[in-house]
């Protein structure tokens, strides 16, 4: 399972890493936005997208429309990991497939539940 | 235009003497006309030159609206911002610094356990030790395995802790950003308007800033003035759960 982070703190990326690790995933790359991150899951051997919004570049919400546009990426889970907090842009992300949304801060806890329901639901399918 | 209204003037001028000394009178009262109406069309040009430059003045004008709104709104927003950058890293410190305290002692408390069994396992080893000795030796490593697990774990959960409260240096950073952004704004406007002063007006293209309602925003600061920003993970589940998530 190879995992991509993208957000363009690079210690929030540090951050989501470790706590993947924590919890078994230990194949992730890293991308600090939109742009930078398609050419990786273009490449192809991205089996999950962790992803900030708020970018410069491409932003979280553009990047997840690429995905879900290309026919290669699809299919592939997207996480969205973000401070933005509003209603209209929850309802959009969900709207665009996103299929989880955790905010900024988050526990460990939190990022464990969001992900593990991902694959429940994954698995069920 | 201007002399060729001075010639009409002029002929309507000359008309007019020449009527007044010939006692016409309908003569009379039409170049009459004539002058008052070249006065006026005089008067539509100076009203046409006053309105353009009226106008100019207006959409100059924008540049002083911005600095106003500016100053009214952004900047008291600022400082909110800039507070919120505050008490976000006093969080964040303090946070880390609970964890820090919290650790210290466990690891403390496994190094000198493992020094004390240490020296006793050595004892033994050396063949210095009694059978009394021994067992309690024995009943303290009983006591000390299942501790250090538990102590480990301990220690693991607040390193993680102390990890994720680094998380405020992306969200102050969203937020330093915004106001770095507008601080060029502020500049670039007093410049225009330093321009405007000096008499070197240019027309620059005004701002739409029509508003997009998913712009990523960053952190919002007081999210609970605002009934459009849920407040934590759980109003998150409850929106995407109400959209059949």
């Amino acid at each position: 399972m190879k995992i991509l982070i993208v957000d363009d703190f690079s210690t929030m990326r540090r951050i989501i890493k470790n706590l993947l690790r924590d919890l078994g995933f230990n194949n992730t790359t890293e991308a600090d936005d939109g742009l930078t991150a398609l050419p990786i899951l273009q490449a192809g051997g991205i089996d999950f997208l962790v992803t900030d919004w708020n970018m410069p570049g491409m932003q979280g919400i553009d990047l997840l429309k690429a995905v879900r546009a290309d026919e290669n990426l699809a299919n592939i889970p997207v996480l969205m990991v973000t401070a933005e907090t509003k209603r209209e842009q929850i309802i959009t992300a969900a709207q665009a497939g996103v299929n989880g949304y955790v905010v900024k801060p988050f526990t460990a806890a939190t990022l464990k539940e969001k992900i593990d329901k991902i694959f429940e639901r994954i698995d069920a399918e | 235009m201007e002399s060729n209204n001075k010639t009409i003037q002029l002929e309507a001028a000359r008309a007019l003497v020449t009527a007044l000394e010939a006692d016409d009178v309908s003569v009379v009262e039409h170049q009459l006309a004539i002058l008052t109406q070249s006065q006026e069309s005089e008067l539509f040009q100076e009203v046409g030159k006053l309105t353009r430059e009226l106008h100019e003045a207006m959409s100059n004008f924008n540049v002083d609206s911005r600095l106003v709104d500016l100053t009214e709104n952004d900047m008291p927003n600022t400082r909110e911002r800039l507070n919120y950058v505050i008490t976000t890293t006093e969080d964040a410190a303090h946070k880390t610094l609970g964890y820090i305290d919290q650790t210290l002692p466990l690891a403390s408390e496994l190094k000198l356990t493992a020094e004390k069994i240490d020296e006793s396992w050595h004892r033994f080893r050396m063949r210095e030790m009694n059978a009394d000795e021994f067992r309690s030796l024995s009943k303290e490593i009983e006591v000390y395995l299942p501790e250090v697990k538990q102590h480990s774990e301990q220690i693991h959960a607040n390193l993680s802790e102390m990890m994720l409260a680094q998380g405020f240096q992306d969200l102050t950073g969203q937020v330093i950003r915004q106001v770095i952004d507008l601080v060029a704004e502020v500049e670039d406007n007093l410049v225009r308007l330093v321009k405007i002063a000096g008499q070197h007006v240019e027309n620059k293209p005004k701002d739409n800033k029509e508003v997009d309602p998913i712009k990523a925003e960053g952190p919002q600061i007081n999210a609970g003035d605002n009934p459009n920003v849920v407040n934590d993970q759980d109003e998150v589940d409850d929106l995407l759960s109400s959209l059949g998530f």
